[in-house]
């Protein structure tokens, strides 16, 4: 059993905190991914997790037996890091096969195990390169590899393609993807990118100053974000929020009052919210709003500026908020800047967040919404 | 393409970059030569007999003064050869100590987290700036209650207290720029503390502890105030001691003195030749991203 339990971990640098008590079950085998802004601590959570880092408080349990205090090497995990971190002065086999030369198990069983992993990962042809006559992205092989070896209950990475160009990321990714599907063992994965967390991960950590903000699968995350934190973290482009004011409850929802809107009802559902609350913020993610008639849409905006991606455009428009209003497009549409457009959206795709932050619970779960938009 | 103006100017450039290579070459060429030209001196006037140190000293050796009369009373000199491995023992010796006492201590100042940890530092700064004679005299005191006077392990104990803080100084500067990766990934991997030390870091700093030997070997070598006050005997004489047997109240014998001073030369190019190859290994590059 190689499952991950945190409870209320706590990490204190001196009398700063930063992680304040985080709670966490990973299931055996599965995939998790901690994203966050930069400084949120998902480095500082990942290398408690491997025994780099003293827990200040709390306990962190590796297929069910405390580990806080045993040391890195012998909590069964393996990790990979951002600067690859190969040993120089070794050769490709000589980084693989050190951890194991290291625990004395013997020769053939090294060479079998280091060879398995370079036919999984395609470094037969290097093993005898030192690193610095690697590509980057050889060398992150060689990272891997050198966790794969060990054979670990649990992998860790931390931000490991960060150092990657886009391309080579991308391929990356999908590499780290069939590994997993290959080896299925438990991962966890430490980034800021938020397309590699939508794509690797079975869960998604959001964390958020040292706290989790929300866990769930990429979808649950999409669509039915906890707070106005994740829904802004999650999604690309980002989520547009307009202020919004309260005006009432009804059978069919919240009805808000939206200044370059006006008044509309958005299908959420009350719980949690006081009875007096008034101010609110309105989301619309930009793959959810439609293009329609000026003359009679809901909304108007003017084009300030058009983003052309061969595939799809961005048009970023002025609707009289504080801040652009991005919208997702055909790639083939006509809209130039300084034009007005009007703009339309399925009341079942916005998201209402009260003045605090949290999100007011949709009333149907996202099976409706995970049907195509036509966006 | 290749109008007449282009290549005009491709060629005027092409003749700056030409006079700038050489005013570079110049200044390099004319510091060499001040450096070198002592050192040339010295081995060239070695060759020499006495009238031709005398009367024609910048001239080269030729039938009329060329002489081995210096380097034969040297070697004939029994004793020259015991302070010449005194020398050896004592650079070496001190050198081991500080490199390695050195690299150790810049790894704890920069790796661990400790509650004295800017104390020492500031310690060792202090090291730096007071030099070591001005305390001679309770030195002396310290190896005369030790009974360690006339050894030299005495010379080898001052001597690598002078060169520790600078060693230890410039070793934490650059410790810190190791990748913490590299370290945290020894420990996953399951080495002690000692070992990360011993196996990933001294490695990966081969290069510094080269450049750190260079400046503190020279020193060693060429000290003349230690071994006159803690090892004067003569079994634990060093080689710039030995030379000043020739140099009497009255005469001195240059031939010998100068022929002492080019064979003591040898073993230093020896060392530094040793050291200089780890100076261009460069054999970080590629360990971490870049
Ligand atoms: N040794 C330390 N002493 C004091 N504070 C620290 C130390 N290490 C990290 N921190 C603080 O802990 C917080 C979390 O750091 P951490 O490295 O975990 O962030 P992160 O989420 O990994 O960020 P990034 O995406 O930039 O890597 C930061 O605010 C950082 O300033
Ligand atoms: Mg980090």
């Amino acid at each position: 059993m190689s499952d991950l339990t945190l409870r209320n971990v706590i990490k204190s640098y001196g009398s700063t905190k930063v992680i304040h008590g985080v709670d966490l079950q990973v299931r055996d085998g599965e995939f998790v991914v901690f994203v966050g802004p930069s400084g949120c601590g998902k480095s500082t959570l990942l290398r408690m997790i491997a025994g780099l880092e003293s827990i200040t408080g709390g306990e962190v349990a590796i297929g069910g037996e405390i580990v806080n205090d045993i040391s890195p090497a012998d909590r069964g995990i393996a990790m990979v890091f951002q600067s690859y971190a190969l040993y120089p002065h070794k050769d490709v086999y000589g980084n693989m096969a050190f951890a194991l030369r290291h625990a004395g198990v013997d020769k053939a069983e090294i060479d079998a195990r280091v060879q398995r992993a370079a036919d999984i990962l395609g470094l037969r042809d290097l093993l005898h390169r030192r690193p610095k006559e690697l590509s980057g992205g050889q060398r992150q092989r060689v990272a891997i590899g050198r966790a794969i070896v060990r054979d670990p209950k649990i992998f860790l990475f931390d931000e490991p393609l960060s150092n990657l160009d886009a391309a080579l990321r991308v391929q990356m990714r999908v590499e780290i993807l069939r590994l997993h599907q290959r080896l299925k063992t438990t991962m966890i994965y430490v980034t800021h990118d938020q397309v590699e967390a939508m794509t690797l991960a079975d869960r998604i950590v959001v964390l958020h100053g040292g706290r989790i903000a929300q866990v769930g699968t990429p979808l649950e995350l999409y669509h039915h974000p906890d707070s106005i934190f994740v829904a802004g973290f999650i999604g690309s482009p980002k989520m547009n929020f307009l202020e919004a004011a309260l005006t009432g409850w009804s059978q069919e929802g919240a009805h808000v009052q939206v200044p370059s809107l006006g008044e509309i009802v958005v299908p959420v559902s009350r719980q949690g919210g006081s009875e007096r609350e008034t101010g609110a913020r309105l989301g619309i993610r930009p793959e959810h709003v439609q293009l329609a008639d000026p003359a009679t849409a809901a909304m108007r905006g003017e084009v300030l500026v058009v983003e052309r991606l061969g595939g799809e455009t961005y048009l970023h428009l002025d609707v009289g908020a504080a801040d652009p209003f991005v919208v997702k497009t055909d790639g083939a549409v006509s809209a130039r800047s300084g034009e007005h457009v009007g703009l339309a959206f399925p009341p079942h795709a916005l998201h209402l967040f009260s003045a605090s932050g949290a999100a007011f619970p949709h009333r149907e779960r996202h099976r409706t919404l995970a049907e195509p938009q036509g966006a | 393409m290749n109008t007449p103006v282009r290549t005009a100017r491709a060629r005027t450039s092409r003749l700056r970059r030409i006079s700038g290579t050489a005013s570079v070459h110049a200044v390099l060429l004319g510091y060499t030569l001040i450096a070198v030209f002592p050192v040339f001196l010295v081995m060239m006037n070695s060759f020499k007999d006495r009238r031709g140190i005398f009367g024609e000293p910048l001239s080269l050796p030729h039938a009329g003064t060329f002489s081995l009369e210096g380097y034969a009373t040297v070697l004939s000199e029994g004793s020259f050869a015991t302070y010449f491995g005194n020398s050896l023992i004592v650079t070496v010796a001190s050198l081991f100590l500080i490199l390695f006492l050195g690299a150790a201590a810049a790894h704890a100042l920069a790796e661990y987290r400790f509650r004295f940890n800017a104390l020492l530092k500031i310690y060792m700064i202090v090291g730096i700036m007071v030099p070591i004679r001005l305390g001679t005299v309770a030195i002396l005191k310290l190896m005369v209650d030790l009974n360690l006077v006339n050894t030299l392990l005495a010379l080898i104990l001052v001597y690598t207290a002078q060169g520790l803080p600078v060693a230890v100084f410039i070793l934490t500067e650059f410790m810190r720029t190791l990748s913490r990766d590299i370290k945290d990934c020894a420990r996953i991997d399951g080495l002690s503390e000692y070992r990360i030390f011993l196996e990933v870091v001294l490695p990966l700093i081969r290069p510094v502890l080269a450049t750190v030997a260079v400046f503190s070997m020279i020193p060693i070598w060429n000290d003349l105030w230690f071994p006159l006050i803690l090892a004067s005997s003569d079994a634990t004489k060093t080689v710039t001691l030995g030379v000043q047997q020739f140099i009497g109240q009255f005469t001195v014998n240059w031939g010998a003195v100068l022929a002492a001073l080019s064979i003591a030369i040898l073993p230093v190019l020896g060392l530094y030749a040793l050291f200089s190859r780890q100076l261009i290994a460069g054999i970080t590059s590629g360990a971490v991203k870049g």
